[in-house]
């Protein structure tokens, strides 16, 4: 009796074109959004637009700046007839991520490290902070790299200065060894020395935009099966209003039939909604999702069955479809906002992070990462995934509590 | 004395002496009653009148604070299994509007406990006692009011229930369709189904009723074969209704009442009997007009079922 609960709700999501969009759909192109945005502002490959003012404009600065425009990750504007309140402005208003002034006035490049003011003047808005280091980390390296006789040249000035005096010879040969230098820089060989020669990196899952990806989709996912679920659920209040449900409760299979066979629905509707998800990340972005499909389909059922069974939880508790929707809207959003579904739980502070455990989202998004970011097995997320099977149960147990007493009384 | 039918027909539905207590009020007190199969009971009173709870009870959705509630001999409450022999049909249309007729009848067989090998043949058979096989693959919401109340009552009958209670059936809906609700009503009863059905309509329980059962504020006031409680309440006189053109004073309230004359809600119009149609409507007009009573009407007719309810409860019932 409860599958035909469940063959009614299947012809209703067919006949209802709107909400076949709204569960695979939309969910879909959420994702790919989502998924675009954490791939293009991942670290990896992070792009930032630089609105350049060459003050000097000498051999040095321009030998600079041309390493810098090189760079896959920056983009260099440059104008002549700016100044240096219109490269303020320009990065204020946010047409470009971070301005880059480089003083006419400022200690010269290639004898830098007096008392004067610094040659490069980096212009940023608070509200891109993170564009500040990510510049600075480029023109260190463009700065050794590409202009390793400029580099190499101050250090032996500062030797000079500091602890010793060389000779005349000696003074042609550094002469010579820093032309050399250069022509090797400008030839495209590597020569010379950076910070960066200090530093190896290691990853310790795969690729970070692939992760983030894979977050993503966990992250929408369980939005979206919340959504969908308390949609589907709310169907009870309809049959209640139509009377479908008074006709039912006078059968023998009660309100039990009405609540499994909903619960059945939701369910396998989660499954095939976060299969269209993690299929797109999967097919677009390369998210290993065959190698892990058991895992992956062991965690999808204990979310679904999380969302599925708090969904009817709160239709039987709600007494209409619109206390039901405006209740749900408000948790869905409070929860999956501290859970990690709409901003990652790794930017947030550290005690929204810990709030964050206490909402479903996070323990699925905690199963999927550990899944795809850190490939664990399954054996690894066996709390995640009790958690939320154990939510979903409870909240299908109180749903059918709440469902009897509505409709048989205490 | 019970009818013939309750003499060979065990009861399908037994309640004795049943009381629901509501907010500290008695919505049903001391209420006995019963269906057999084969028999249509028609329970009729006054919004407010305890008539869906009494349907509560016998579908087991509520327990009695005193008394029993019988479905075929046992309890359907706590007997889950014995309301396979139930069918309901609520008020509203109660189908799903975006399925197809065929559609809402399996998918409403099945929630009703159909075997699937059974289905097709099941409702095949109620597609034809709608009349509704040409409209088979139409979504419900394309139906006129008619159609959808005939597959409305169709749709309970999937199971093969011994009893089918019906919540306001006609509502709403037009002459000729009420016709075919009433010729499909007839027809399961032909069966051997027994029907319980709540109505406002006075003609359709004089039509269909084999017994009425009168609710007034949670008490049965009178029950019985619908010609008999006419015979019993007018004998061999005329049903009277005066409407005044305003409310008597109490004195003039008093001598309508110690005229036998009982008032309606709000004091307009009163209910009587009266022995000849003519002479008596004008030897009440005389006896109105001296007791200074502006008159707006004074009708005489063959005694009805409503004449009945309206002396028993001086209310009239929304049609």
């Amino acid at each position: 009796m409860s599958m035909a609960i469940f063959h009614a709700m299947v012809l209703g999501l067919l006949r209802d074109r709107g909400a076949l969009l709204m569960s695979f759909f939309l969910p879909a192109v959420f994702f790919v959004i989502m998924a675009e945005i954490f791939t293009t502002t991942s670290g990896e490959s992070l792009q930032l637009n630089v609105v350049v003012k060459d003050e000097l404009d000498d051999e040095v600065s321009g030998r600079l700046l041309s390493a810098l425009q090189a760079t896959p990750t920056l983009t260099l504007t440059s104008d002549p007839d700016l100044d240096r309140d219109a490269v303020r402005a320009l990065v204020k208003s946010g047409a470009y991520d971070i301005g880059l002034i480089v003083r006419a006035d400022g200690e010269p490049l290639d004898s830098a490290g007096g008392f004067g003011a610094a040659p490069l003047l980096i212009v940023s808005d608070p509200a891109r902070g993170v564009a500040i280091p990510m510049l600075a980390g480029q023109i260190r390296r463009a700065y050794f790299s590409a202009l390793p006789d400029v580099a190499m040249g101050n250090v032996i000035g500062e030797l000079e200065n500091q602890f010793l005096t060389l000779t005349e010879a000696q003074h042609e040969a550094v002469a010579e060894g820093l032309l050399e230098m250069r022509s090797e820089a400008e030839a495209g060989r590597e020569v010379g020395w950076s910070f960066e020669d200090l530093l190896e990196q290691e990853s310790v899952a795969g690729g970070e935009s692939v992760n983030l990806v894979a977050y993503s989709a966990g992250a929408v996912a369980f939005l979206f099966l919340l959504f969908a679920s308390v949609h589907g659920a709310v169907s009870l209040l309809e049959e209640r209003e139509a009377g479908i449900l008074d006709r039912v409760l006078a059968g023998p299979g009660g309100i039990s039939i009405m609540v499994n066979g909903k619960l059945i629905y939701l369910v396998v509707q989660g499954i095939v909604q976060v299969g269209v998800i993690f299929m797109a990340a999967w097919l677009i972005y390369d998210v290993d999702v065959p190698a892990n499909l058991i895992e992956w389909l062991v965690v999808t059922l204990a979310a679904s069955l999380a969302a599925a069974g708090l969904a009817m939880l709160l239709a039987t508790a709600c007494t209409t479809r619109r206390q039901a929707q405006t209740v749900a809207n408000t948790v869905i959003l409070v929860i999956s906002a501290l859970g990690g579904s709409m901003v990652p739980r790794f930017f947030m502070p550290e005690a929204l992070r810990d709030l964050g455990w206490l909402t479903p989202n996070t323990w699925a998004l905690e199963a999927y990462s550990g899944i795809f970011w850190r490939q664990e097995p399954l054996t690894h997320l066996a709390l995640p995934i009790g958690l939320l099977a154990g939510i979903g149960v409870l909240g299908w147990q109180a749903a059918l509590f709440l469902a009897r007493r509505r409709a048989y009384g205490p | 004395m019970p009818t013939a039918t309750e003499q060979t027909t065990p009861p399908l539905l037994q309640l004795d002496g049943v009381r629901v207590d509501l907010d500290g009020r008695s919505v049903l007190n001391d209420v006995s009653m019963s269906v057999a199969g084969g028999e249509v009971v028609v329970l009729l009173g006054p919004n407010g009148a305890g008539k869906t709870t009494l349907l509560s009870l016998a579908c087991g959705r509520r327990a009695p604070d005193a008394g029993r509630v019988r479905l075929a001999g046992h309890d359907p409450r706590t007997e889950s299994s014995v309301r396979r022999q139930l069918g309901f049909v609520p008020q509203h249309v109660a189908l799903y509007q975006h399925l197809s007729v065929v559609e809402n009848l399996s998918v409403l067989g099945r929630m009703m406990g159909v075997a699937r090998g059974d289905l097709a043949g099941r409702v095949a058979e109620a597609l034809d006692w709608s009349g509704l096989a040409d409209r088979a693959r139409d979504r419900v919401g394309t139906l006129s009011g008619g159609m959808r109340r005939r597959l409305n009552i169709v749709a309970s009958l999937l199971h093969e229930p011994a009893l089918l209670l019906l919540d306001e059936p006609t509502v709403g809906v037009d002459v000729a369709a009420r016709e075919r609700v009433h010729e499909l009503l007839r027809r399961q009863r032909s069966q051997g189904l027994g029907i319980l059905l709540t109505t406002h309509d006075l003609p359709q329980a004089t039509e269909l009723a084999d017994r009425v059962v009168m609710l007034v504020d949670g008490s049965v006031r009178l029950s019985g074969v619908p010609g008999k409680l006419i015979q019993d309440t007018f004998a061999d006189k005329r049903e009277l209704t005066v409407t005044l053109a305003q409310p008597a004073t109490d004195p003039q309230s008093r001598t309508l009442r110690d005229a036998g004359l009982t008032p309606g809600r709000g004091g307009l119009t009163w209910y009587g009997a009266a022995d000849n149609e003519h002479a008596d409507a004008r030897r009440w007009d005389d006896r109105l007009q001296e007791m200074a009573l502006a008159i707006a009407e004074i009708r005489v007719r063959a005694p009805t079922l409503e004449g009945v309810y309206l002396r028993l409860t001086g209310e009239e019932l929304d049609l």
